[in-house]
């Protein structure tokens, strides 16, 4: 699961809804925001589908952009 | 339960509730921030969107029931656990709409860095980056202070 950069979003913003979605701790959270916010996108989650579409429903709500790619490394 | 009440400057706050009002009336039917959903069956992807609306329209609707009777008295707002979430997703989905649709003339890194002056914007560009940095601040003081008892994961 991936979410992608928007020049809207605030950073604090973005890492408390990391923290509060996924359960990351502050620290990862900021990394993750740090990826988005430089590299336009960062791969937040693997796992089984459904879930990762439950988290990417539950951060649309929270309207970050978040997308589902296969992961290739499988 | 804690909470957060803030008194605002009525004669600035005031002028922006109608451009609030008027993206409300805009996000009725539409999500602030378009999701691509192509790997979705379009069944599926009608009742996501489906839900995601009516989720931001009770989110739009908790920002608005702030400007109640207490804030045009005394410039009163408050925050709790009750309407502290759906009021940060509202400002989000605010300050979308407004990019979309009334501050395409500001380029993002101005909006990101709010170097702008504001003696030069047009009248009605002014008043949309006004309500653009008031729902930023709206938003920064939630998570400022709310965040860790009622916001947290």
């Amino acid at each position: 699961m991936v979410v992608l950069n928007d020049p809207v979003n605030l950073m604090s913003y973005v890492v408390m809804v990391f923290k509060k979605v996924l359960g990351f701790d502050e620290s990862k959270a900021r990394k993750h925001m740090l990826e988005v916010h430089e590299l336009g996108r960062s791969v937040v989650w693997t796992g089984l589908r459904e879930t990762a579409e439950a988290h990417v429903f539950t951060l649309q709500q929270w309207h970050l952009t978040a997308v589902l790619e296969p992961d290739e490394t499988r | 339960m804690k909470r957060v009440e803030v008194k605002l400057s009525l004669p600035v706050v005031a002028p922006l509730l109608d451009v609030i009002r008027e993206l409300s009336s805009e996000l009725e039917k539409t999500l602030a921030a378009p999701q691509a959903l192509h790997d979705l069956d379009q069944d599926f992807r009608g009742a996501w969107i489906g839900e995601l609306l009516e989720g931001q329209n009770g989110d739009l609707r908790a920002l608005l029931s702030l400007f109640d009777g207490e804030f045009f008295t005394e410039g009163l707002v408050a925050f709790d656990s009750s309407n502290a979430e759906p009021i940060v997703r509202a400002c989000t989905a605010f300050r979308l709409q407004l990019r979309e649709r009334r501050l395409k003339s500001l380029s993002d890194e101005a909006l990101e860095t709010g170097d702008i002056d504001m003696a030069g914007l047009e009248e009605p560009v002014r008043k949309a980056f006004m309500c653009y940095l008031f729902l930023a601040t709206v938003q920064e003081l939630i998570i400022q202070h709310l965040d860790s008892s009622i916001i947290g994961s």
